[in-house]
């Protein structure tokens, strides 16, 4: 008997053997770990046989997993969570070859909904076919399809492909492009030929076991606990979407979260010129009302959401370039205000390009920083490159990098490793200027200002740096609980009061949650991808931020100067091991806050 | 109920305005309300192309209303798989969504294909025009032949999808009682319920079509 709002069953699928199997969650995990992020994390804990797991080995579990919320039209909670084991991450101190974190990664769209439409609580594909495959999937009928036609295919190009060849639009898909087919660890998965669960390496986890693409659709609904209180709470918030905070609606509308990039930049927040500065003073040619003149035409929505933040249009100019989504905060930043590229249709023709490859834009934007700054500095030359003259806000060499990122060519095979492994291999301190955590890239808000925010927030989070972590444990435990239940940080702001995520998840379950009792979920779903990273040989030192922080400050706009206080930062991680019950010395769980978060099935195994 | 209006000489005059008047395929200046065969007025779902962000809330809507469960005797709104909508929003890359329901045709292909001789007192065939303008389905003396669905296909929106037992057609637009919940429940003020000019024919064609009318006109791209 399952959990009632699930079907207590993921779909198992084993590339290698071609077995397709269901595999029954127990009702104790679907309580503990709710869905999406948490229990995707619960499944690769189990379904790994132990640390050090090679992540594109067969073994490696690819985990696609909605949330109770998904597939419901609650607004805006829509997200689809992909969990693996990173191709991205290591130690600094490696216990083992293979050691990394556990990785997950979220996009919006509507393919999560329709997982749980085919009667499923995720899909989880483990294995390596022997040639390129897609999955197709109808309710309980499921195929395993040869692909070898669509390999090497873009993903704008496959986007339609894939439809032709299913003869159906109401299929919803995820797929990579070429970036994850070379097995780009850096790689990404994408649906509607945008939306992308980016960072984190999941597509190349997904390249590596030679599956171009997930089809699904169905006709099932699961049984709710309290139908009744659900579609209560359900016109409840619909109608507080329609009547309360309308101008968030309307800033959503209009910019998506383009919206701050002219903020973020004023604030001295934003990553600019490889995180060397925090302001840019071009930023408002990329921002979000130029993009409104001369870009996008159309606003567009995922499953059953008012807001509608991805925008897309037309760029003309430099380029000319359909666009699917941007820019918007990220690639906008990491394409354009971070490597000082102001020209509008350039860095959309970046994005664009990026996204029909399959890339995590944040991370190889990152890079492409990372190696100008080396260029600049004149660490390496036009020749290393193999002559690009790779200068601040030159497009076309930020449009050379990425083709040789994603097809590995000359030094693109190195630098789709990241920067991390740029540092390794060039030395001269370069590591001061590798702008990383674990060996996954930072995002685009930069930390000096807001420090004590932003310097735990990359430095403790599980998948290695990520901007959406939160920067204390109350914000990580509110957001793994949201990506566990599929929900969407952009809306968070409405389910407050009566229409509380607890509330909705006691209708869906029929069981009784409290806002403390989602908040202890989220503290024990942190934790546990905490474990896993422990048992991977991750420690307190990993747990830091890049050498640039403590040592650059900021020379324009009205930071000028900022920069964090080494003391400061150390101080602040003891006192947030302290609060979260790690020990200070390894960051390990203590045993006792294990027990108290009902994780000691973690105890014995690390 | 919101966007609950008469389709007025203005509303006209608006639609011909965006994307300069290629939105009325077969537009002239002037209009006349459809009516059906005893000069009824008759009101439909009408789509807003530009306003449509794709969401789907409006499948759902309408699938867990038009599909109730019981509870304790009372009949309410199922969750709403939108596999079961009458309304459909078609995806396209490049990216237009589409919005496909029942347009309540003035001259229905659907009951003109019907095999079965009409009723001698109703004048009904097995697929008719009910009382309160939908297009209904009387089971009992519908044969699942299909026809209605495939006119509609050639000739409209394609929305008469046969159920996959019976044959029998299904997913055509009830209206919900007088208060359509995908007009409802729409976040953008995208559809709305209203007499519908019979010179309006872009509600009628198969989804691919008016994609291929958005996307030349939103992205100036041929497809």
């Amino acid at each position: 008997m399952a959990v009632k709002g699930y079907y207590g069953k993921v779909l198992d699928i084993n590339l290698s053997s071609g077995e397709i199997n269901t595999l029954q969650i127990p009702e104790e995990d679907i309580k503990r770990f709710i869905g999406g992020r948490g229990l995707g994390t619960k499944i690769l804990w189990d379904k790994l046989p132990g640390p050090g797991v090679d992540p594109l080995s067969p073994e490696n579990a690819l985990l696609f997993m909605p949330g109770p919320f998904s597939g419901l039209p609650i607004p805006s909670s829509s997200r689809t969570c992909v969990v693996t084991k990173s191709p991205r991450t290591s130690a600094v101190n490696p216990k083992y070859e293979h050691g990394s974190t556990v990785s997950y990664s979220n996009m919006g769209g509507f393919f999560g909904p329709e997982i749980k439409f085919a009667g499923y609580d995720g899909i989880c594909v483990t294995g390596k076919a022997s040639k390129p495959v897609y999955i197709k999937i109808i309710d309980d009928k499921v195929e395993i399809v040869d692909a070898t036609k669509f390999w090497g295919m873009e993903t704008e190009e496959f986007d339609n492909a894939l439809i032709d060849e299913l003869g159906d639009r109401k299929f919803e898909s995820c797929y990579i492009g070429p970036a994850a087919e070379n097995l780009v660890p850096m790689a990404s998965i994408l649906n509607t030929a945008a939306r992308a669960a980016g960072r984190g390496g999941t597509g190349c986890v997904m390249g590596s076991k030679n599956l171009k693409a997930i089809a699904i659709k169905g006709t099932q609904s699961p049984q709710l606990g309290d139908h009744k209180r659900y579609l209560n709470l359900l016109s409840k918030v619909r109608k507080s979407f329609r009547e309360n905070n309308t101008e968030g609606v309307e800033w959503w509308r209009y910019g998506g979260t383009a919206n701050v990039l002219t903020t973020s930049s004023k604030n001295g927040t934003q990553a600019v010129k490889n995180y060397s500065e925090g302001t840019y003073g071009e930023i408002k040619e990329i921002g979000a009302a130029a993009n409104r003149e001369k870009v996008w035409k159309r606003d567009f929505a995922c499953f059953s959401c008012a807001l509608a933040c991805k925008k897309s249009g037309i760029a003309k100019g430099s380029y000319s370039v359909m666009v699917h989504d941007g820019p918007e905060y990220e690639t906008g930043t990491m394409l354009g205000a971070n490597l000082m590229i102001s020209d509008l249709a350039g860095l959309q023709k970046l994005i664009a390009v990026a996204d029909d490859y399959g890339v995590d834009i944040i991370s190889i934007g990152n890079t492409i920083g990372f190696l100008m700054e080396a260029y600049e500095k004149g660490i390496i030359d036009s020749k290393y490159l193999g002559n690009i003259e790779l200068t601040w806000g030159n497009v076309d060499a930020a449009l050379q990098m990425i083709h040789k990122i994603c097809n590995r060519e000359d030094i693109g095979d190195l630098a789709c490793r990241g920067v991390k492994y740029m540092a390794q291999e060039l030395g001269q301190d370069t590591n001061k200027f590798a702008i990383h955590v674990k060996g996954h890239e930072l995002a685009a808000w930069n930390v000096p200002v807001h420090s004590d925010y932003w310097s735990i927030c990359y430095a403790t989070s599980n998948r290695g740096a990520c901007h959406m972590n939160g920067g204390n444990t109350s914000g990580q435990n509110q957001a793994a609980l949201r990506d566990s239940l599929a929900a969407c940080n952009f809306a968070s702001g409405w389910y407050r009061n009566e229409i509380s995520y607890a509330n909705f998840l006691s209708a869906i379950t029929g069981l009784e949650w409290t806002d403390e009792d989602v908040d202890r979920a989220g503290a024990r779903i942190f934790t546990l991808e905490k474990m896993f990273n422990y048992r991977e040989g991750f420690t307190r030192d990993d747990d830091t931020i890049p050498p640039k922080f403590f040592e650059n400050k900021f020379t324009f706009g009205d930071h000028k100067g900022a920069i964090v206080d080494k003391k400061a930062f150390y101080t602040n991680l003891t006192n947030y091991y302290k609060e979260r019950g790690w020990d200070i010395k390894t960051s390990r769980p203590q045993n006792e806050t294990l027990v108290d978060l009902d994780l000691s099935f973690t105890i014995e195994r690390t | 109920m919101r966007n609950s209006k008469k389709y007025s000489r203005r509303h006209f005059l608006q639609d011909m305005a965006f994307g300069g008047g290629g939105l009325i395929l077969l537009g002239t200046f002037g209009f006349r309300i459809i009516q059906d065969k005893e000069n009824r007025i008759i009101k439909a779902i009408s789509v807003d192309f530009s306003k449509c962000a794709g969401c789907r809330t409006c499948e759902t809507a309408c699938s867990a209303y038009n599909n109730p469960i019981e509870i304790n005797g009372e009949r309410v709104n199922s969750l709403g798989n939108p596999h079961y909508s009458n309304i459909k929003v078609y995806h396209f890359n490049p990216d237009v969504d589409v919005p496909v329901t029942c347009a309540l045709c003035e001259d229905p292909p659907c009951i003109n294909a019907c095999p079965i001789a009409p009723d001698l007192i109703t004048g009904r065939k097995a697929i008719y025009r009910d009382e309160n303008m939908t297009i209904k389905n009387d089971t009992e003396r519908c044969i699942g032949c299909t026809q209605c669905a495939q006119a509609c296909e050639n000739l409209r929106g394609g929305v008469i999808h046969p159920n996959p037992e019976t044959h029998k057609p299904e997913r055509m637009c009830t209206l919900c009682d007088g208060n359509p919940q995908c007009v409802e429940n729409c976040p953008f003020g995208a559809l709305s319920y209203i007499e519908m000019p019979a010179n309006r024919s872009y509600e009628n064609l198969a989804p691919e079509r008016i994609a291929q009318q958005l996307i030349e006109q939103l992205y100036n791209i041929k497809v």
